[in-house]
């Protein structure tokens, strides 16, 4: 964020809103409707992640009156939220209520506008759970009621032009703290496995009501230690409801997820096996193990070895790219070799012999690369 | 109270086009309130083998905005949270009540935004439509119906800078019953040969000032000894002012205007018709002095606000 442009309190209450969100909000985009200052940022787009999508809702201060409490505009598809926040929910409206953010808006506390856009996704939230309680469909009556009591869960309705109603849900799986289980954790957020739950809001005169399409979300640091595109959905049979579905999928990524936590020993003792071959290395990921790299050299031919460990390994192999200390291209940057993946491997192997058979390797493909490098440079 | 659709919204050229002109002339985004009537119309194309029309088309209900007043600035007469400050709002109203023109609702302008209503706007429209106090006669209804100030227009300009356009805007009508935001159509009723008959069904009103003066020519005045002697004072004053305008020239005389002497008096009458013209040019030349003093004592009230806000951010 520029913050020379944006005026001072606005920009302290923005700063205070993107380092003390519990969830990662964004700024979309920022712009000014000065007329005299043009250049003076006063209106925004906030991103704020609700039921594994964005709610992007229009922050609109004025530069004229800096002390104002700033409006919002919401989404188009969110034309009934307003009357919501004027009546409906507990204690008849948000807007009635005295604790609202906008009633004693002070523009000198820069908590504000994180406390104005926490309470409005409370209040969207609640809006929302009423909508999805209104649909008159007796499998989604069913599955709510089993399913509303889950901390954290979400939903979401989904209804617009020429587009048939589905109802979606965002589940938080498993009551275990990750963040926890790695030590040294880097992550500010807690990071989470959604399971994403669309279903189909049901014509009355079918039968048997067709499976709700499913998919896997994660927090995007958790990729460093799991990838969920490796999981396996569990196959969701006829008749199924999700009080059913969810522990088995549970249990299963519980299982992963530990699994992947132990992989990170795999990976250091995999790291300091090079060590022992290549030397102290330039730099290692200190945390989750999945990078490294190291200086190496051939008569005087000096190049690094960078390693990128896969969250597999060691099923998966590990990747290596070579980068020559010597050769530049014509844009001034050091030649770099293709991913190679031909080294041999297997995951049977002690770290030891990994790390010797790579050494090997290496040695023989020192040459082709400095040839590589060799031919690259002549060419400019 | 009901809660009845609003066909269209008819509103004057050059009331919407002073309306846009304060808009894009102030500073920063203003609000400001909307008068004018609505009327029941009968419909005037019976047929029939149309029986399928929209609730809106059929409805009988046309608002006419015949005038407005701009706060200049925002929360004007509302809070942050869009509910409606009585006192603030009966003192943007004045104490004139009139009977040509009640608050049919409100109108807000914001620069550079997405043309839809906000949080505050509908919370302030939902918070006007609600006062019962504030609701007015329709006109020409069949059954006597009243209605709340339920109009919202909304002005804006482009969101992107690539359009070729300076300014947009958007009707609405508040409906109780739903607690939604309706577009209703705007009608812009032009002079012109082509709006001859739609302009001669239009009536805008101004009204002229109520001034108590009483001609000094009229005998009936001898006998009202019961008025005191402030308010004489006071019309005795109005009427000096009135007689410089004059200059010389009585009511009276207007008279001599018909009939067979008009010939010889019409040249005075120019002269005086001149005389008046010229004023008005001063007048017009004082008017834009004062408006350059005022525009720049704003820049710098404008320019200290800033000042403000940024030593307050320093804090």
């Amino acid at each position: 964020m520029s913050g020379e442009n944006v005026p001072p309190l606005i920009a302290a209450q923005l700063n205070y809103l993107i380092n003390h969100f519990p969830l990662t909000v964004k700024i979309e985009q920022m712009w000014s409707g000065s007329k005299y200052y043009p250049g003076t940022l006063d209106r925004f787009t906030l991103a704020i992640p609700y039921c594994l999508d964005f709610l992007r809702w229009d922050v609109i201060y004025d530069a004229e009156s800096p002390f104002s409490a700033p409006d919002v505009i919401f989404g188009v598809e969110d034309e009934r939220f307003p009357p919501f926040l004027l009546m409906g929910g507990e204690g008849g409206g948000f807007l009635k209520s005295p604790k609202n953010c906008f009633s004693d808006w002070n523009s000198k506390d820069p908590t504000r506008l994180m406390f104005l856009v926490q309470q409005l996704r409370d209040q969207y939230k609640s809006y929302q759970n009423r909508r999805v309680g209104e649909v008159d469909d007796d499998r989604l009556k069913f599955e709510i009621s089993t399913i509303i009591h889950r901390e954290g869960i979400e939903m979401h309705m989904i209804s617009g032009f020429e587009k048939p109603e589905e109802v979606k849900f965002a589940v938080p799986l498993m009551d275990m703290d990750i963040n926890k289980m790695v030590p040294g954790c880097p992550w500010r957020h807690p990071q989470k496995i959604y399971l994403q739950v669309i279903y189909p809001v049901g014509k009355k005169y079918v039968s048997t009501p067709s499976a709700p399409r499913l998919k896997l979300f994660s927090t995007s640091e958790l990729k460093a230690l799991f990838s969920i595109e490796d999981v396996k959905l569990p196959v969701w049979v006829d008749g199924m409801c999700m009080a059913e579905y969810l522990p088995h999928l549970e249990e299963s990524l519980e299982k992963q997820v530990l699994e992947a936590v132990t992989l990170i020993d795999v990976r250091r003792h995999f790291i300091e096996a090079l060590a022992v071959l290549f030397g102290r290395p330039l730099e290692a990921d200190p945390v989750f193990g999945r990078r490294t790299t190291f200086l190496a050299g051939s008569g005087v031919f000096t190049f690094m070895v960078h390693f990128f460990i896969p969250t597999q390994f060691p099923r998966q192999q590990p990747v290596l790219m070579l980068q020559s200390s010597q050769h530049f291209n014509s844009h001034g940057a050091p030649i770099k070799s293709h991913h190679l993946t031909d080294c041999p491997w297997s995951p049977r192997w002690e770290p030891s012999q990994m790390a010797e058979r790579i050494f090997e390797y290496l040695v023989d493909e020192a040459l082709n690369f400095k040839r590589y490098c060799n031919e690259a440079q002549l060419q400019h | 109270m009901g809660d009845h659709p609003l066909q269209k919204i008819a509103i004057s050229g050059p009331t919407l086009a002073s309306l846009i002109q304060r808009f894009s002339f102030s500073s920063g985004a203003v609000d400001g309130l909307l008068f004018g009537h609505v009327t029941h119309i009968a419909p005037s194309n019976l047929s029939d083998d149309m029986p399928s029309s929209t609730a809106s088309d059929s409805s009988p209900l046309v608002a006419t905005i015949t005038g407005f007043i701009c706060s200049g600035t925002v929360n004007s007469f509302y809070d942050s949270a869009g509910r409606v400050d009585a006192p603030a709002l009966t003192r943007l109203l004045g104490s004139d009540s009139d009977e040509h023109r009640s608050l049919i609702g409100w109108f807000s302008g914001r620069r550079r935004t997405q043309l839809r209503p906000s949080l505050r706007e509908f919370s302030v429209t939902a918070s006007l439509s609600s006062k019962t106090d504030l609701s007015f006669p329709v006109r020409n209804a069949p059954i006597a119906t009243n209605l709340a100030p339920c109009v919202f227009v909304l002005f804006g300009s482009p969101f992107q800078d690539q359009t070729i356009h300076t300014h947009e805007y958007r009707a609405h009508q508040f409906r109780t019953s739903a607690q939604s935001f309706e577009s209703i159509s705007i009608d812009i009723v032009n002079i012109g040969p082509a709006f001859r008959g739609h302009y001669g069904s239009f009536s805008p009103n101004s009204p002229f000032p109520l001034m108590h003066c009483e001609m000094r020519t009229s005998p009936m005045s001898e006998d009202r000894d019961d008025e005191s002697l402030g308010q004489r004072k006071r019309v005795s004053k109005i009427q000096r002012e009135l007689d410089m305008c004059a200059e010389g020239l009585e009511v009276g005389d207007l008279r001599r205007l018909v009939g067979p002497q008009a010939v010889n008096y019409t040249a005075g009458v120019e002269d005086l018709y001149e005389k008046m013209l010229t004023k008005i040019e001063n007048l017009a030349r004082l008017v834009e002095k004062s408006s350059a003093k005022v525009l720049e004592q704003e820049n710098h009230n404008r320019n200290l606000r800033l000042k403000v806000a940024r030593s307050a951010g320093l804090e």
